[in-house]
């Protein structure tokens, strides 16, 4: 059971390093200031409840987790937790590498809230579930990291919490062993335990949680269903990206963009083969649809059209070349106008936008852009912008997973 | 409610039970208090851990937590021979020794416990247990190093004109106040120095400084009028109960002892209430 009552959480940000002198003389004292990382924060969680905790970074993901492991307390509000927590927040906290695998174990264990008779009885399955052996006994500095990270997570998921706060572990270790934790995950779940789940990977967050809160600038800016969150989230990240661009295209000639107006957008939609389109596999063909109208004359106006990836970075930029001659409008005139394009993208979100400039690309006429995001799935093996469509071949014989896991295990 | 059919471990009634309230306000002192007794499993096992991952890959062990000292003292109690006459030089080594024993524990302990929070906070940012443990761990991992010293020192003392006799008991209050005044100055340094990290730099300056001005390596006698001065030095008395054990009572130990064990409570109780004040916010600021 979790409870959030009107939960704030204040950091001081010092402009300078501290120092015991100078804080004790009268003056001169390091100038600060306040920082809310989550605020007015209300959630009620009951026993069996699987929340996904998605928003952009910095919208206070991580100090939501760090009050509900106890490593904090908040500034204002309450939190009250009620049965053992675990956090699979970083696998192998305190993991001593001169001690033993063993030696770690019962470290790792009591940290995680165990007695040492509860270690005891679970010793065996944990040592099992990591797959390690006889090497239980050999020091952690020989392990690969593999091993390192194998043992780390049998712990924590051995730990039976009542409440099971997760963040972005679940790629751990090869295939195989991640199909294994997250048969383990299932059956944690099917226990009555409370998850909390944190990710950027919205794929895992929408196979496991119906439910997600959406954090922006600290504050619960969703609660509800899992899939208008991720709209909801979509459009954060929309308007953040906006901020950040300032809209309008990169100058691609020298000389100073200027914004001119004169052209509003009333239409913008994105669309797939059987309807608008959020979420799509990779090598979908998308267009997005825009009517465009003019308000004073224009003459053979450029569009652009940039599609770039939840961190900002350009994955693609498409537009009509410079100085073409092809068509005038007059005021008042609209036209529509179409991007056909295939998302040959690597999994994850993206985010599409349109300019509209004057023919030397100088003077912007659109306003500014409004990214429309959009996911791509993920493709087992493949990660990037780019989706090159790779296959491996071993003797001339593609190398395919043939295996299904439904955990949204990347 | 068992998790899994696979291993049939079920939770534990006394998991089930706990409940986490956290508001702006720290823990109350009964809360607090009984969370770190709570903890003394874990406080054991990091203890335990602390010492193996010091000791283990060094050729002769925890021997070098009383090669060290020996060492030390055997050049004190030559150069200062030498520069103060003293009447027997053997009994001035069993002198030297027993002061030295308790101070390289003492100084080992408290720059690794001033530095513990920060130092462990790839443990704290993730799990909580209170923060309290962390400063506490090398004063008992250094304990073991402390005990196989006395021991050395024990049979050493019949070669160092010194006695082995009852009087060795006086060790067992001797590493008890050692232990406690090393701890409150640990758990109160490890707290400000979440907060200032020159504390680090000032505990190592501090304490070469703090060598000498406590009768160590010379007699209080010796100090004439600035004996009463040095009586001051919380650290002054809890030699002298090492020196007494080893080679019987410097003049007005009652003083010393009486500020060593003052010192000890008062900054003990302090430094609990800053720790149990602090506890959950030391990680805003690692």
């Amino acid at each position: 059971m979790i409870r959030l009552e009107g939960v704030g959480k204040r950091y001081w940000q010092l402009q300078e390093r501290a120092m015991l002198l100078r804080s004790l003389l009268p003056f001169r004292r390091p100038t600060r200031s306040e920082l809310w990382a989550l605020r007015d924060v209300n959630l009620s969680l009951e026993e069996g409840d699987v929340l996904g905790v998605i928003g952009p970074n910095g919208a206070g993901k991580t100090t939501m987790l760090r009050l509900l492991a106890g490593v904090t307390r908040p500034t204002t509000g309450r939190v009250t937790v009620r049965g053992r927590v675990a956090p699979l927040i970083s696998v192998g906290v305190g993991f001593h590498r001169e001690m033993s695998g063993r030696e770690n174990v019962y470290v790792n264990g009591m940290l995680l809230g165990l007695t040492k008779a509860e270690i005891d009885r679970r010793f065996d399955a944990i040592v099992d579930f990591a797959e390690l052996g006889e090497f239980i006994d050999t020091p952690v500095k020989f392990y690969s990291s593999g091993m390192f990270m194998r043992l780390g997570f049998a712990v924590a998921v051995h730990t039976d919490p009542q409440v099971l706060l997760v963040d972005e572990v679940l790629a751990v270790g090869d295939l195989a062993f991640q199909i294994k934790c997250a048969e383990r995950m299932r059956e944690i779940r099917a226990a009555g335990t409370t998850i909390v789940m944190v990710s950027h990977n919205l794929q895992s967050i929408r196979v496991l949680c119906p439910r997600a809160i959406v954090l922006g600038h600290g504050r619960v800016e969703f609660d509800g269903p899992v899939e208008d969150a991720i709209a909801r989230h979509h459009q954060l990240l929309g308007q953040q990206l906006g901020r950040e661009s300032g809209g309008g295209p990169r100058p691609s000639a020298v000389g100073e963009v200027r914004q001119v107006g004169g052209v509003t957008v009333s239409e913008r939609a994105l669309l797939a083969q059987d309807g608008p389109a959020h979420y799509v596999e990779s090598g979908a063909a998308l267009r997005l649809r825009l009517r465009v109208r003019f308000d004073r004359p224009a003459a053979h106006p450029r569009f652009t059209f940039t599609i770039r990836s939840a961190d900002g970075s350009l994955a693609a930029r498409v537009n009509t070349p410079l100085e073409l001659a092809h068509r005038s409008f007059e005021a008042g005139q609209d036209v529509l106008v179409e991007l056909q394009f295939v998302a040959r993208l690597g999994g994850g979100t993206y985010f599409v936008e349109e300019s509209v400039t004057t023919s030397d690309g100088l003077g912007v006429l659109s306003e500014q852009a409004r990214p429309i995001p959009f996911e791509v799935g993920p493709r087992p093996g493949a990660q990037g912008i780019a989706d090159v469509e790779g296959v491996i071949t071993l003797d001339g014989v593609a190398v395919r997973d043939q295996r299904s896991f439904g955990l949204g295990v990347p | 409610m068992s998790l899994n059919s696979l291993d049939g471990v079920s939770h534990d009634e006394a998991s089930l039970e706990a409940v986490m309230e956290l508001d702006a306000r720290p823990d109350s002192r009964r809360t607090w208090l009984a969370s770190v007794w709570a903890h003394r499993d874990v406080l054991l096992m990091l203890s335990r851990a602390d010492f193996h991952v010091r000791y283990k890959r060094a050729t002769f062990g925890v021997l070098w937590a009383v090669a060290v000292p020996v060492v030390q003292s055997v050049v004190l109690a030559v150069v200062f021979s030498h520069i103060i006459r003293v009447d027997d030089a053997r009994a001035f080594a069993a002198y030297v020794l027993a002061g030295v024993l308790a101070w390289s524990y003492f100084a080992l302990s408290v720059t690794a416990a001033s530095t513990a929070i920060v130092d462990g906070s790839n443990l704290t940012d993730k799990v909580w247990f209170p923060r309290a443990l962390l400063p506490i761990v090398p004063c008992l991992a250094n304990l073991a190093g402390l005990c196989v010293s006395i021991a050395v020192l024990a049979v050493a003392l019949p070669f160092l004109h010194g006695e082995f006799g009852p009087r060795l008991l006086l060790l067992v209050p001797a590493v008890a106040l050692l232990l406690a005044f090393t701890l409150a100055l640990g758990l109160a340094l490890s707290a400000l120095h979440v907060y200032f990290r020159d504390v680090k730099f000032l505990v190592q300056a501090g304490l070469l400084v703090w060598f000498y001005v406590t009768p160590i390596a010379y007699a209080k006698s010796m100090l004439g009028g600035l004996s009463r001065i040095v009586d001051f030095n919380p650290v002054t008395g809890i030699v002298a109960l090492f020196q007494t054990a080893a080679v019987g009572a410097p003049p007005h130990w009652q003083r010393a002892l009486l500020v060593s064990v003052v010192t000890t409570v008062v900054l003990g109780g302090v430094a609990l209430e800053a720790q149990r004040r602090h506890d959950r916010l030391f990680v805003d600021l690692l």
